[in-house]
């Protein structure tokens, strides 16, 4: 049941983005792909396992997008962007994860989430830890766009 | 006196306490206690999250209140409930369910009150599923084709035909909508002769990710696909009958074999692209008659296919055929050094330790093995003499030419091992370093390590990573700009290829081609 796993995902990132990053995200229409790669220029990481499942999810954000976030958090406090970035692109993916997964405990799925692993590079690609098909779900913001992306096997 | 009573009034420790203990027991008396507790949240996250949990544990050992709470004013403890009355699978609950999701406007809740449903499964679930096929918000028609292929509803079909139907042209080559994967995935869930047909008969889908999910969904299906394949032998098209011999061998059933001689016999292979691709399906499955129909196979003059009926052979070598195969190239016309050539070029070490025990056959291989440019295969064999360990085998190493170093450097990524094979002579007597992958991945992995190749050759549809996927990351690689990328492929749909020309393929090349196409073609790309 990818389609139940996947809603509350895409849920904790419109509400996580929006209250931490006040930016609004508008989710596109979503897609299959066959290979396992995520491409992006910043890139949150994280590994799922239990329920008989495991998986992972990625929410990768174009440069533009990922900037602007940090400067919404952070406001003028921007000390290294870079560092900035990274950290904040990993708190959200955390927070994510956690929403996402208490969510989910509420259905009785109950899963255990890694350490979010940030991956930054300008059109970098990762992969995902499975064989099935990966569902991405595509977003716009007035600062850029972003994809998260799921496989469970 | 409750347990709840002053709740706030105490402290942490003994708040998680309280909670732990109404968890453990699940009883339903706790319910107006908690629920107010849900209603007015203590503040602290941790607490206020164990309520929530207390109130799951307790709703699970009472039916009649999730019932009940289904129809509460709090959108909260409603939204809770639903996901209870799914997670504990409370039978009674479904009817309400049902008669929700004709009212229920928020799509969120309508999600879960679809969830909830699915996993009570109840019996006549189908028709409430069926009423979504078709919904706007795509993750809840895809919910709905998900149970339509557990109730295998003969209702949905229709709806599920179109939806594998449906392509966006616009959309890019690696993307597919959700609703045909699931329609495709619900179609083969299904697996009743009509639905695995249809997937049968949309095995060349334009869509390259639904392709390859129909694919995947057939080679699961098993031998009950197997009979729907078989009508695309005769009736098919190019690709259709190339896909279609590669989903049989994948299979790899005996009965697979059969209908694959059968289609020889009714010269339905006439094409030399189909009948490399039945050769190395027969390869895969390996059956008498079809090693017999392979041995058939050492007539062709192609050397593509010679390799692929070769490699076949090396995988299944009975004294039987070694005998025949012996025979042929003992024969010393110019069909036996093409055959020396073939098992020296796909690397078919088995087979060559068992020919080699002929003297006359021995020499013959190491005439063609002499001829060889490359390193890897000149190592290979080498290793083989010195294992067979005669006089005569260890006179014969000395005989092999000593590899030259390359200066250029050539990646090739295709799935099929005797394509790999033959790419790596070709490269090698064209004097290039050979850079083998067996999918895009593979390949790109290689790009990653800081290797530069001065061209590349790639297939279109391999597992992982398409080639045009491949083409696609190649081109934003530092260096990779501009390499001549050379596409080979079965595909003869023009769509294919103009997407490939997007991606940034330089040329192309129709699978198969004789050697010294494909050498002229890498010359001509390079510049002469």
């Amino acid at each position: 049941m990818d389609v139940e796993l996947a809603k509350p995902f895409i849920k904790a990132a419109m509400d996580v983005i929006g209250t931490m990053a006040f930016i609004t995200p508008r989710p596109g229409r979503p897609f299959v792909k066959k290979n396992s790669i995520a491409t992006g220029d910043v890139t949150g990481l994280v590994g799922l396992t239990g329920d008989g499942k495991r998986g992972s999810v990625s929410i990768s954000f174009s440069k533009a997008c990922a900037v602007a976030m940090v400067k919404n958090m952070l406001g003028d406090d921007i000390q290294d962007i870079l560092s900035d970035v990274k950290d904040a692109v990993g708190e959200i993916t955390n927070m994510v994860s956690g929403q996402a997964r208490a969510g989910l405990s509420e259905k009785g799925l109950v899963f255990q989430g890694s350490t979010p692993t940030v991956i930054m590079g300008d059109n970098h690609s990762i992969s995902h830890m499975s064989k099935s098909p990966i569902m991405a779900i595509p977003f716009e913001t007035d600062a850029g766009n972003f994809t998260i992306e799921f496989c469970f096997e | 006196m409750s347990k709840l009573d002053g709740f706030h009034e105490k402290d942490f420790l003994e708040q998680v306490t309280i909670l732990n203990e109404i968890s453990g027991s699940r009883d339903s008396a706790y319910l107006p206690g908690l629920l107010s507790l849900f209603e007015k949240p203590t503040g602290d996250t941790g607490v206020d999250y164990m309520v929530v949990n207390a109130l799951n544990a307790v709703l699970g050992a009472s039916e009649d209140a999730v019932i009940q709470g289904l129809n509460s004013q709090n959108p909260a403890f409603r939204t809770l409930c639903i996901r209870a009355a799914g997670e504990y699978a409370f039978p009674d609950a479904a009817e309400p369910l049902s008669e929700m999701t004709e009212t229920e406007t928020d799509l969120d809740r309508l999600a879960e009150i679809l969830a909830a449903l699915a996993k009570i499964h109840p019996a006549d679930g189908a028709r409430v599923f069926r009423a979504f096929l078709g919904h706007d918000d795509p993750m809840l028609a895809a919910l709905a084709m998900e149970m339509a292929g557990a109730y295998a509803d003969p209702q949905a079909v229709i709806f599920l035909k179109a939806a594998v139907e449906a392509t966006d042209a616009d959309r890019s080559y690696d993307q597919c909508d959700i609703t045909t994967w699931k329609a495709i995935d619900a179609m083969a869930a299904m697996a009743t002769p009509e639905s695995i047909a249809f997937l049968a008969a949309n095995v060349h889908h334009k869509n390259p990710t639904a392709r390859r999910i129909i694919t995947d969904a057939l080679v699961r299906l098993g031998e009950p696909a197997i009979q729907h394949l078989e009508p695309l032998y005769g009736l098919g098209d190019v690709d259709q009958r190339i896909l279609a011999c590669n989903i049989v061998g994948f299979i790899g059933s005996r009965k697979g074999a059969d209908g694959l001689v059968q289609a020889f016999d009714k010269g339905f292979f006439t094409e030399a692209n189909v009948r490399y691709a039945a050769f190395e399906a027969l390869g895969r499955i390996g059956t008498l008659k079809g090693l017999v129909c392979l041995v058939d196979g050492l007539m062709e003059t192609d050397e593509l296919i010679l390799m692929a009926v070769v490699t076949g052979l090396e995988r299944h070598a009975a004294p039987g055929i070694l005998k025949t195969i012996s025979e042929r190239i003992a024969a010393g016309d110019e069909r036996s050094s093409r055959i020396a050539h073939a098992v020296i070029a796909s690397r078919a070490l088995r087979l060559f330790q068992e020919l080699y025990k002929d003297e006359a056959v021995g020499a013959a291989l190491m005439m063609e093995l002499q001829k060889s440019k490359d390193s890897e295969i000149l190592a290979d064999f080498a290793a083989r003499l010195d294992q067979i360990g005669t006089d005569r085998s260890r006179a014969d190493i000395l005989t092999l030419p000593k590899p030259k170093s390359a200066t250029r450097k050539a990646l090739a990524a295709d799935d099929s091992k005797s394509m790999l094979a033959l790419y790596r002579s070709i490269l090698t007597d064209l004097g290039f370093e050979p850079l083998m992958a067996a999918n895009g991945q593979e390949a790109y992995a290689f790009v990653e390590a800081g290797e530069f190749a001065d061209v590349v050759i790639t297939d279109m549809n391999m597992p992982v990573m398409d080639g045009m996927e491949l083409v696609g990351k190649l081109r934003a690689s530092l260096g990779y700009e501009d390499v001549p990328i050379l596409m080979v492929t079965t595909e003869s749909e023009s769509t294919q290829r103009d997407m490939a020309t997007k991606t940034g393929v330089t040329s192309f090349l129709t699978k198969p081609f004789k050697p010294e196409d494909l050498k002229a073609k890498l010359l001509e790309m390079l510049g002469g």
